[in-house]
């Protein structure tokens, strides 16, 4: 039976109402779809499951779900923390540092998507990505990395610098 | 309505979301009979916005970010539900039907809590860890412990142990439920302490509940119930029924626990059933009158001892009032076979006979008696070193408990005689070995094992002289199962006494070759046989002179010159009062006749001193045989006062007096040929003073043993040494003194000067 219930499929419904067509052993990877997933076990009609997900639009639902794919195949390394270094090439293996090597938008929604769906090594990935965006870098630099306006008088900038002197020297 | 159009306020998540399309649904779901509802209560959709609602709410910025309220709403939810709807349903129930409301409702507040859960599961991810808070599910069952658990637990549990005492009285009851209800309070220690367990195994109290609100009045009504139980049964039943019962209760409560209740509880309420079945009526049923262990024993109850075995076992040092009621009773069987031997010994002496120096039937007694423990140990109490400690007590009792003037070494050094005795027992061959084995057993319990040793060397050596043996193989058996017991200082004798019989066949040919030299030729007419004994292996024997008759005088000197070739340093010396001669004599009566006499030596020669018709008195007679008169009376005696009258007495009576006169009995008759006539032993049985001499000797050796590793030793560490050096017998300490003061006086050692109680070895 438990044999069976991997080679089942299930419908991913994204924001826009796309159909995703998932193996149930993918879709687990989302502890949200596995709450839902495995409360069914006994309830086993052959009738498809769907799975709205309202959070997550399809571009970024079907970036997720290539994620899912190919981590069942090749799992993610365990990421260390701190980041060995600013180049994903050097933290994660090839697929997965070019897996995020996207858009910043599209980086924010994969997060948010993870998050979402609760889907940990992604959440990892992702937030990993983001911050090897911002080491070894000085503020301004982060700022316009960003796009953030810096809403610092420069007196507050000053007491800020000064607070955080030891960082620096670190 | 929040300034931004994207952000949920609380009102409009909770009130018209969360709260009206699930969670209203849920309690109406849970009202209205959960269990008709087929598949899943919420379908995906609803479960999902409810998911994504609360999400959002939680991941909005402050000051929209509503996480703490909905954690408090979580809450909320599930305490209004429980005031409500649980708490009310359960109230007026009762017995059963309390247990089953509880059943159900337990069983929703499961559904409840898991739905809650998962509708504000985010909750669990970042606040939930951010504040240190319960979990949810974890605060779920926290509120239905303090508002329903607590409220009804007491009332819960009475209800629980009633029914329990109703199934052990023999009712059915209903068992799920029983099994759910307990599911409840294993689960109401949350978990133990601190966090619910993340590996998965329980944590250190997470039975606290379960133990302190329902194992802990189990084992009150378990004690109760057996409590009352035994006195009903031990007020009308046999100690053997009562038993049965016990055994089946045991096994009922195992069973009950396995059935549904925490398996944790199996050892104590057994234990509270041993207490009161058992422990609180122990010697009560070891006692009974009419039934108790004795009874059992004197009536061979062996089921009923296995079963009485098995109950007591259970119990810490259990086993040790019936251990000691066993070697009491063992004991006294043995007393019972120690009674009948001395009342033969008293009816003897009334008839005004001699005590037998033998009593076959007494030793067989022992030995079956022996047996039988034995084997009820061995098949019965699990051959429980208790109980086999208790037959080795009883037996040491026995076994030294000498009546009449045979001590019990002697007697079983006697009976082995009669095993290996050629026309002893007529036994095969190997019923003799697993008697002689059981012999060796008794051996062992002696104290005085070197007493047995002597008198068993005696008879051994009577045997091999007089070819009574029936085997060797079976002599050599008894030899080394005695040497396995006791060593081989004990058998070394014996064995050298064997081995001496072994070259015998090689001295024979020799001699036999040795005659047919050409200037021995034809020097001795009788056909001749010698038996050479190495001297220390064998008994001390008197040893007679005699002037032998000439036709015998010869062989002896032929002997002499063969053994002297190659080995002029041994010393031959020969003792006639062990061998044999065979004589055909002819008797001149009305008719005559001729018949051929196997005697000893001794008495062949005073037959051939007599001539034809021939009458001597008793000093011409000693004289002519220059043989002591001490000797002399009692071969005359076996001449003329035993059942074959070879020689004629004047006067003829029953006693040899030197004033007597003989002559050969002319008138002698006899239905065979061949007349064996026995002679009285020159010899006594054993040598008392011999064993004590070999004591002395013993204690000597092991003193001075000691002293020689230990340089200096005080008194009493010397005294309890030698002791526990002394196996075959146990010295009094008192002549362990002696011993050393006769070391002390010999200078082997010298009183140490500073200690006033130690001793020194002087190399």
């Amino acid at each position: 039976m438990a044999g069976m219930t991997d080679e089942r499929n299930l419908t991913l419904l994204s924001q826009e109402g796309d159909s995703f067509q998932v193996p149930v052993s993918i879709a687990r990877m989302s502890e949200l779809v596995k709450t839902m997933v495995d409360d069914d076990d006994d309830a086993d009609d052959d009738e498809m499951q769907e799975v709205p997900l309202p959070n997550v639009k399809s571009s970024v639902l079907s970036k997720v779900i290539d994620f899912a794919k190919h981590h069942a195949v090749e799992p993610m390394s365990e990421i260390d923390k701190p980041l060995k270094s600013a180049n994903m090439s050097e933290v994660v293996q090839t697929w997965y540092s070019e897996f995020v090597d996207v858009d910043q938008e599209l980086l924010f929604e994969l997060i948010l998507a993870a998050n979402y769906m609760d889907i940990k090594p992604l959440l990892d990935l992702t937030c990993a990505t983001v911050a090897s965006m911002i080491k070894g870098k000085t503020p301004e630099e982060i700022r316009k990395t960003f796009n953030i306006v810096n809403d610092f008088t420069p007196e507050e900038e000053a007491q800020v610098r000064e607070e955080n002197k030891w960082c620096e020297e670190a | 309505m929040s300034a931004n159009p994207n952000v949920i306020d609380f009102d409009e998540g909770w009130t018209e979301n969360i709260k009206q399309k699930a969670l209203d649904v849920l309690e109406k779901h849970l009202n209205e009979g959960v269990d008709k509802i087929k598949g899943r209560l919420f379908e995906h959709k609803t479960y999902i916005d409810t998911y994504t609602i609360c999400y959002n709410m939680c991941t909005q910025r402050t000051p929209y970010n509503h996480s703490e309220k909905l954690y408090e709403k979580h809450s909320e939810t599930i305490k209004l539900y429980l005031q409500k709807h649980v708490l009310p349903a359960l109230k007026d129930k009762q017995d059963v039907f309390l247990l089953k409301e509880l059943q159900t409702r337990w069983h929703h507040h499961t559904i409840m809590n898991k739905w809650m859960r998962e509708f504000f599961m985010y909750l669990d991810r970042y606040f939930v860890k951010h504040h240190n808070l319960k979990p949810l599910s974890t605060a779920g069952l926290t509120h239905f412990k303090t508002l329903v658990y607590d409220e009804c637990k007491t009332e819960v549990a009475d209800a629980m142990l009633v029914i329990v005492d109703k199934e052990r009285e023999g009712n059915a009851i209903d068992r799920t439920l029983m099994k759910q209800i307990i599911g409840v309070f294993e689960t109401m220690g949350l978990g133990g302490t601190g966090e619910a367990d993340a590996n998965g195994g329980h944590a250190k109290d997470a039975l606290g509940a379960y133990n302190s609100d329902l194992e802990e009045p189990l084992l009150v009504s378990t004690r109760n119930f057996y409590g009352r139980r035994r006195e009903e049964w031990i007020a009308v039943d046999s100690t053997p029924d009562y038993l049965v019962k016990a055994e089946k209760a045991l096994d009922q409560e195992k069973e009950r626990i396995g059935a549904y209740f925490n398996l944790n509880s199996e050892s104590k309420v057994l234990k509270v059933c041993e207490e009161e079945l058992l422990e609180n009526c122990q010697t009560t049923l070891l006692e009974k009158e009419g039934s108790g262990c004795k009874v059992l024993l004197a009536n061979d109850k062996t089921e009923d001892l296995e079963r009485m075995f098995k109950l007591f076992n259970r119990l810490d040092n259990g086993l040790n009032p019936m251990a000691q009621i066993l070697k009491e009773y063992i004991e006294g069987v043995g007393q019972g076979h120690i009674g009948q031997r001395e009342a033969k010994i008293k009816a003897a002496e009334a008839e005004g006979k001699k005590e037998k120096g033998d009593d076959p039937d007494f030793v067989k007694a022992l030995l079956a008696t022996h047996a039988k423990y034995v084997d009820l140990i061995k098949a019965h109490l699990s051959n429980h070193p208790l109980f086999q400690q208790a037959l080795k007590d009883a037996f040491a009792s026995i076994m030294n408990n000498d009546v009449g003037n045979t001590t019990n070494a002697e007697l079983i050094s006697t009976y082995c005689d009669r095993l290996l005795k050629a026309g002893g027992e007529k036994l095969s061959e190997a019923e003799i070995e697993q008697n002689l084995d059981s012999i060796v057993e008794l051996f062992t319990y002696l104290r005085d094992k070197d007493y047995f040793g002597e008198v068993f060397r005696n008879q051994l050596a009577k045997r091999l002289l007089n070819q009574k043996s029936a085997s060797d193989d079976l002599e050599k058996s008894m030899i080394s199962k005695l040497k396995a017991q006791v060593g081989s200082q004990f058998t070394s004798k014996m064995e050298g006494m064997m081995n001496d019989l072994s070259t015998a066949d090689e001295h024979d040919k020799g001699f036999k070759d040795f005659q047919k030299l050409p200037h021995e030729e034809g020097k001795c007419p009788l056909d001749t046989s010698v038996q050479v004994l190495t001297t220390g292996n064998w008994p001390t024997y008197q040893k007679p002179e005699i002037l032998l008759p000439k036709a015998m005088q010869p062989a002896v000197d032929q002997f002499a010159r063969y053994f002297k070739v190659g080995q002029e340093q041994r010393r031959l010396t020969w003792f006639y009062s062990l061998g044999t001669v065979k004589i055909k004599a002819t008797f001149f009566g009305k008719e005559k006749k001729s018949y051929d006499l196997e005697v000893a030596t001794l008495q062949g020669a005073a037959l051939l001193a007599f001539g034809e018709g021939e009458e001597l008195t008793f000093t011409e007679l000693s004289q002519r045989l220059d043989l002591k008169t001490d000797y002399l009376k009692p071969v005359m005696h076996s001449l003329c006062c035993g059942k074959y009258k070879v020689i004629a007495k004047n006067p003829a009576n029953n006693k040899v007096k030197e004033t007597d006169k003989f002559t050969p009995n002319a008138k002698f008759k006899n239905n065979n040929k061949r007349v064996k006539i026995p002679m009285a032993s020159l010899d006594s049985n054993v040598n008392t003073k011999k064993v004590e001499e070999d004591r002395t000797v013993n204690i000597d050796a092991a003193l001075v043993r000691i002293m020689k590793s230990r340089k200096t030793l005080g008194h009493q560490a010397l005294v309890s040494e030698v002791l526990e050096q002394m196996i075959l017998f146990k010295p009094q300490a008192r002549d362990i003194k002696k011993r050393i003061e006769s070391l002390l006086e010999r200078e082997y050692l010298e009183r140490s000067e500073d200690g006033n109680n130690m001793y020194n070895y002087l190399a």
